[in-house]
């Protein structure tokens, strides 16, 4: 490779195109929006070039945002005496202390997500995830059919606690054998290696911390509302289990009836191999133990008080203290997850803190959009969105434009932000939408034509579905 | 992209052919490059290095025109300039002293002996192309296809990727 090539390469002029999209806003005076709203646009700028194009890792982009919030739009920035200055036009009157901006990288949805990881990080250290596909599966019998919703079920389940990616990769090294045993010709090759990721995209959506567009939906949530001191929504761990695990389920039955269709099997029976051993030594014990207390306190949070977010701690606490998780398991943990989650955070206070939500609002006409119609562009722009970008860094953006809009309209701020997480998880149209989608691709038992095919169709029913049950679910779960 | 090469040194050009067609699956996602004797194989590791791309298996008969298969393996394995390359020795002539020296003092990673079994070939060309993938950091998601390891995809679970 020469020196011209590599200096016009795609992440050369993506990191240039960033900077030009941050330092535009700075030469324009766009009516309305204020200076600190200008900076704001800014940073809003660079993050949405950065995430979209990805010339760095998305967490990456997450530390530049904290640190230009911190730098431009905090108390920090009255003190630069060699600099900028102070940004005027905050809504309260003065800039936002820049722990505010700081403190995303130890928002409680942070440390939500970091028990999820202790629960997930074990879970595969002891073979729990394979033991329960094979005590699962079993029922299921042989049929193929049975075998897709069976194979899917598990996934589904295993993803509730596991990121989609984890889930995908183990469940497709059990699935692959099955594949490789069918004549290649066999089209129920492509339902099964479609039903995975599906299931995992699908699985994801079932708790909190199944994806991090959920956790990154709970953080919008979280943040306070300056004029009423509360926050803008909340959303307890079993609440939001009681309105998502309907929905996976009906998506996940619609998942698996469409690839049964579209890929029919042309054998009458496929034989599964696997073993049920359970590990039995005392941290596996101590492991499991702690995978059912945490879970148990997450689904009765109402019976004892303890809320979700403290919850994320025990197992934290507990497999750290007893050395189930060492120091190594420690440092191998996804912490570049809970990084990127805080990018999104830190840019949702940003948005409310300058008014910049306030002039995005403004540009359209929303009280002519009926709560329908909101619903529908929100999580259509979120499904689109997420289709060809990372879902965390389109929840990441949208959140904190879903927030201001809901308040604008006057629509339920929780009903529309959990739009959002919902469509950036049914985005699984293309091998490039999800990391799930891209394993299930690159086995080559599937071509991206049945892919499109089968993921649009579920995509498309699953966003009707959503807007048609999600409200009635979150009244039953006394979100609303 | 940077692609992974696989290497083939052997004299016999029926046999070199053999091998190649052993191995066309491995076509789609590596670069296989074959040649008669060690100088070329020379030429195509300093070709590889230009182009950028990663020598990962080298498949050496013993008794080439020259120097020896064995001999350029120890030559690889003391000048330490092919990181993680696996080595296997396909060979029929190589005799005790030789192998005892592939082994101890060339990282002889497999031996198969002529006349092979294609699918034993496969195999064995498939699990060192695993390794190299694994100690060697590369992401296994294009390979996945091809080589069929659990392994590999245990990796992309534990792998950089985000929902």
């Amino acid at each position: 490779m020469n020196a011209t090539s590599s200096l016009f390469s795609k992440k050369t002029l993506s990191l240039l195109l960033a900077l030009i999209g941050f330092l535009l806003p700075f030469f324009l005076h766009i009516p309305g929006l204020s200076p600190a709203g200008h900076r704001l646009l800014s940073i809003f700028l660079l993050a949405v070039i950065l995430w979209v194009t990805e010339p760095i890792p998305l967490f990456a982009t997450s530390s530049v945002v904290i640190l230009t919030l911190i730098l431009f739009l905090s108390d920090m920035s009255t003190k630069l005496t060699w600099a900028w200055g102070a940004a005027e036009g905050f809504p309260t009157g003065a800039p936002p202390p820049y722990t505010v901006f700081m403190g995303s990288l130890a928002n409680k949805v942070l440390i939500l997500f970091l028990g999820g990881f202790f629960i997930a990080f074990g879970a595969a250290k002891f073979g729990v995830d394979k033991n329960l596909a094979a005590l699962v599966i079993k029922p299921f019998g042989r049929r193929p059919t049975r075998v897709l919703l069976g194979m899917m079920l598990i996934t589904a389940l295993l993803s509730m606690w596991m990121s989609n990616t984890a889930t995908t990769a183990t469940m497709m090294a059990v699935v692959l054998p099955i594949i490789h045993r069918l004549d290649t010709s066999d089209k129920f090759r492509a339902a099964l290696a479609l039903g995975i990721p599906f299931a995992a995209n699908i699985g994801g959506i079932g708790t909190p911390i199944g994806t991090p567009p959920n956790a990154i939906a709970l953080g919008a949530l979280a943040k306070i509302n300056p004029q009423t001191g509360e926050a803008l929504g909340q959303c307890s761990f079993f609440q939001w289990m009681i309105f998502a695990v309907p929905v996976s389920a009906v998506l996940l039955i619609i998942a698996w009836g469409l690839l049964a269709l579209l890929f029919r099997s042309s054998k009458k029976e496929i034989v599964i191999d696997m073993e049920v051993k359970w590990e039995k030594s005392r941290q596996a014990i101590l492991f499991y133990a702690t995978a059912i207390f945490t879970i148990g306190l997450w689904v009765t949070g109402s019976l004892h008080g303890i809320d979700s977010y403290v919850t994320g701690l025990f197992p934290v606490a507990i497999l750290l203290s007893t050395g189930v998780v060492t120091t190594k398991d420690f440092r191998s943990l996804e912490w570049d997850v809970l990084w990127l989650v805080a990018g999104g955070v830190a840019l949702g206070e940003g948005v409310a803190a300058t008014g910049f939500d306030k002039w995005l609002v403004g540009l359209v006409e929303w009280n002519s959009f009926g709560a329908t119609m909101l619903g529908i562009t929100i999580c259509g722009c979120a499904l689109l969105m997420s289709t060809f970008i990372s879902n965390s860094a389109a929840t990441n953006l949208l959140a904190p434009i879903a927030v201001a809009v809901a308040t604008a309209a006057g629509g339920e701020i929780v009903t529309i932000v959990i739009f959002v997480a919902l469509g950036a998880s049914m985005a699984m149209a293309l091998p490039i939408s999800t990391p799930p989608n891209a394993i299930a691709y690159a086995t080559g038992c599937v071509s991206t034509k049945q892919m499109a095919t089968a993921g649009g169709l579920i995509a498309i029913i699953g966003l009707g579905i959503a807007l048609a049950i999600l409200h009635p679910l979150l009244k039953l779960a006394g979100v609303l | 992209m940077k692609r992974i090469a696989i290497l083939i040194v052997e004299d016999e050009p029926e046999v070199r052919q053999a091998i190649e067609r052993d191995l066309e699956t491995f076509t789609t996602c590596f670069r296989i490059e074959a040649c008669e004797d060690v100088a070329d194989a020379r030429d195509i590791l300093a070709t590889l290095a230009s182009d950028a791309d990663l020598p990962g298996l080298i498949l050496c008969d013993h008794r080439l025109p020259g120097t020896s298969g064995v001999d350029f393996l120890t030559e690889l394995e003391s000048s330490g300039t092919q990181p993680g390359l696996r080595k296997v020795l396909l060979t029929g002539q190589a005799d005790q002293a030789d192998t005892i020296r592939a082994i101890n003092r060339g990282g002889l990673d497999r031996y198969i002996a002529k006349p092979w079994n294609a699918g034993e070939l496969r195999d064995v060309v498939g699990t060192q192309l695993t390794e190299f993938i694994l100690d060697q950091e590369i992401d296994p998601l294009p390979y996945l296809g091809i080589l069929s390891d659990p392994r590999l995809l245990d990796r992309i679970g534990r792998g950089p990727r985000v929902d």
